[in-house]
Parts: structure tokens; sequence; C-alpha cells
């Protein structure tokens, strides 16, 4: 049986272990958080090294890919490269397709529309869903500086995004990883002093980082709609509890849990042998989608 | 080198930038800046969006950072990013990181790329 994991920076409160069937072969799948511990996560990846099929980076980016260009966070990489024999990929992957369609999807079926203001938590981490967006009209405040940074400037238009990130990412992924994104424990905080609630208030879909919406949404999320990565059956259900009208993950929710984008592209690339650089990949990305969302009907 | 004609300079190009003093409209911080080698120490201020710079101490600052004047001087005029002597620990920082990551971003949009 083939074997994935998924080495998260996040918390080991959300560590899971499942075994599905995908594309005609079992694979077990296994998530461990490290809790922020970026040593702890590198000595893992190195034992994991050749003992399993492919390990995915989970709680970190190691390419932010914005309008062409492809950024790669310093401590991401250094985490990669501790693997020599077995496969590391983060998710970037599946994000740039994956998550354009889930935009294209709910749109035709009506669950959203470009009437309904977005509020993209982050967008220069997952590009792709906000370009979605934009391409179908959609009104779009993206929140990276608010939400990262705690300045409170929202980023209105699609060009200032991409001119943000033009003269910030290059600096901004060499930084150490926690001063950039929550980490371990601090994923399960919310911020005390919230001064951005206007913006979830101002928006009918929620999109990007769940981190990100947990750690500042408000107490009420009344008929917004909420489109995001991983989820455990507990963060729904407090969703829901807020007034969330939907709750939609860009990942399959299997035994409770949605996978990362990490996952599911280690998942590809364990049971395939081919990573995105390889003609196919697409294909294989949108036959893995539907197989994936099946199980998660059925 | 002058870091106090720098930090003037700094200073006078945030406010003329329309959209640092909208990030910084609600920024009202105090920096001192020490030069370790010349023992020499200015500060900076932001209040309602405007920047202002000058020599002396910064009492009660809430940001306090140290380095070679070389060093400061480099970053506030725009030859080098903080990053780089931040991650090599030639920069050092005392306050929040939301505030030193600021003044990485305000620097970013003022020479980045």
């Amino acid at each position: 049986m083939k074997r994935v994991v998924s080495v998260s920076l996040g918390t080991d409160q959300r560590d899971h272990r499942v075994t599905l069937s995908l594309l005609g072969q079992t694979v077990m799948v296994e998530r461990r958080g490290v809790n922020g511990n970026l040593e702890r996560a590198e000595s893992l990846i190195q034992i994991l090294d050749g003992s399993v099929d492919a390990i995915g980076l989970g709680g970190i980016d190691r390419y932010l890919v914005m309008a062409g260009k492809r950024y790669e966070i310093a401590d991401a990489r250094r985490l990669a490269l501790a693997a020599q024999r077995t496969p590391v990929v983060d998710g970037s992957g599946l994000k740039d397709t994956w998550e354009r369609w889930i935009v294209e999807d709910l749109t035709q079926s009506h669950v959203i529309n470009p009437s309904m203001p977005v509020l993209m938590v982050s967008a220069m981490d997952r590009f792709g869903m906000a370009e979605a967006f934009y391409e179908r009209g959609y009104q779009v405040v993206a929140g990276d500086l608010i939400f990262a940074s705690r300045i409170n400037y929202p980023i209105l238009t699609r060009e200032e995004l991409i001119e943000l990130g033009r003269k910030l990412l290059p600096e901004m992924v060499k930084l150490p990883f926690w001063q950039l994104y929550p980490t371990g424990a601090e994923q399960l905080e919310a911020v005390p002093e919230n001064h951005y609630e206007e913006y979830f208030d101002a928006a009918d879909i929620i999109a990007g980082d769940f981190h990100f919406i947990k750690r500042y949404m408000p107490l009420r999320l009344d008929n917004k709609i909420i489109l995001t990565n991983t989820t455990t059956d507990a963060d729904r259900a407090m969703l829901r509890s807020r007034g969330a009208r939907d709750v939609v993950t860009t990942t399959p929710v299997i035994e409770g849990r949605s996978f990362g984008t990490n996952v599911v592209e280690a998942l590809l690339v364990a049971l395939s042998g081919l990573t995105q650089e390889h003609d196919g990949w697409t294909e294989l990305v949108a036959k893995a989608r539907r197989e994936l969302f099946k199980l998660t009907a059925s | 080198m002058d870091l106090l004609a720098a930090l003037e300079t700094f200073a006078e190009q945030c406010n003329q930038n329309q959209r640092l003093r909208q990030m910084n409209r609600d920024w009202n911080r105090l920096v001192e800046l020490w030069a370790t080698d010349t023992d020499q120490r200015y500060w900076l201020k932001s209040e309602a969006g405007w920047i202002t710079a000058g020599p002396g101490d910064a009492v009660d600052a809430e940001l306090k950072i140290s380095a070679r004047n070389d060093v400061l001087h480099d970053i506030f005029s725009g030859i080098i990013t903080p990053t780089e002597p931040y991650n090599a620990g030639d920069l050092l920082v005392k306050g929040r990181q939301d505030d030193m990551m600021r003044l990485d971003i305000i620097t970013l949009l003022i020479w980045g790329e």
C-alpha cells in the first residue's frame, strides 16, 4: 500500500490518518503536526525520506505564484531539501487549477454570483482563486496586508494586488515563516483586539486561508458563504453556529476532515509518479478531483 | 554617512506617498534608532499617517531598532532591505513584530522593484 505523510507546521491536535482508494490504488494518508517547530518538521522529513511515497508540506507554502512569477519561501525550501529521495510537495501544483475550478463550479451552479462582494483574507497565497473571482466580475477585497501584517489597507483591484505582490513578495519570502503566518498554537487563538470586523460584515463571500478567517472572524457570520481550505467537523459546526449559510471547502471532506492541497498533491504524486512539471498533470488533477469529491458524497 | 539626512528623506518619501499615508493613518508610534558604533540616537514618529524624524532620545519608544550607523543608513536610504541584516543578526529590534513588519513593508513600497 502506498503511504503519504503531510508534515504540517500546524498544531498536532488536528492530526489524523485515513486509508482510501484513489485512481485504482489504496493509499494511507497521515497528517503529522509539529506545533510550529521548524526543526522538528525538518527532522521528521529526514526520517520519512525514502520510507514513504510522497511528503506534503502543510501549514506552509513553498511557492507563491502570482501573475506568472513564482516566489519561494526560504523556510519551506529548507524543509523540502531535507528529503533527498521522496518527493516533497506543498500543494501549489493544485491550487492554481483546483481553486479556480471551485469558483467556476460555484458560479455555474448559482451558489454564488458576481453581485456578492468577496473578502479574500489572503490572495497572494491563492492567486488562482483570486483571479477566478476577478475574471467573473466579482468585487474582491484582498486582505493580505490586513490579516498577515495588520496594516488596515484593503487591496481593491487585481492590478494593485499584483503590484504589491511584486514589490513585497521577493523580500517577504526571506523572512522566518512564523512572522508571515500563524503556526502551531497560534492557529488556535482568536486575535483579542480585532479591528477588522467591518471587512467581514461587508462581504457575502469569505474566501481564503482558514487560519486567517478563524483568527479574525466576528461572532456573527449571518448568511455568509465561507470558501476555505482545511477544516474539521468542529470548525464547520462553529462556522454554522455563527450563522454562515454555507461552508465550502476547496478540497474534499473525507472522514470529517478536508484535506489540505499539499495532501492531495502528495497523493497524486505518490499514485501517478507525475509532478506538476509533467504533461498530463492537469488532466490527472481533474480526474482525481472528480473521484475525491465522489468519495465525499458517498 | 549622514543618517539623520537619510531619515529625513525617508520621512519625506513616506509623506509624499498617498498609499503609505493611508496605510499608516491609524499607526501612531515612536521609533528609536540607535547607531551602536557611533552611539548616536535618532527617532522616527508616525502620527495619523505622517512621519517625522529627528536626532536625540526617544523616550517611551514603542519600537527600538539598533544597528551600526552604516546599516541603518543603508536601510533608510533603500540601499538594502531590513530583511538581510535582520536575518544576519546585524539589526536588532525590540518591540512588536507587527511594527517591524510594517517598517519592512514601508521600505519595500518606497524602493521595492
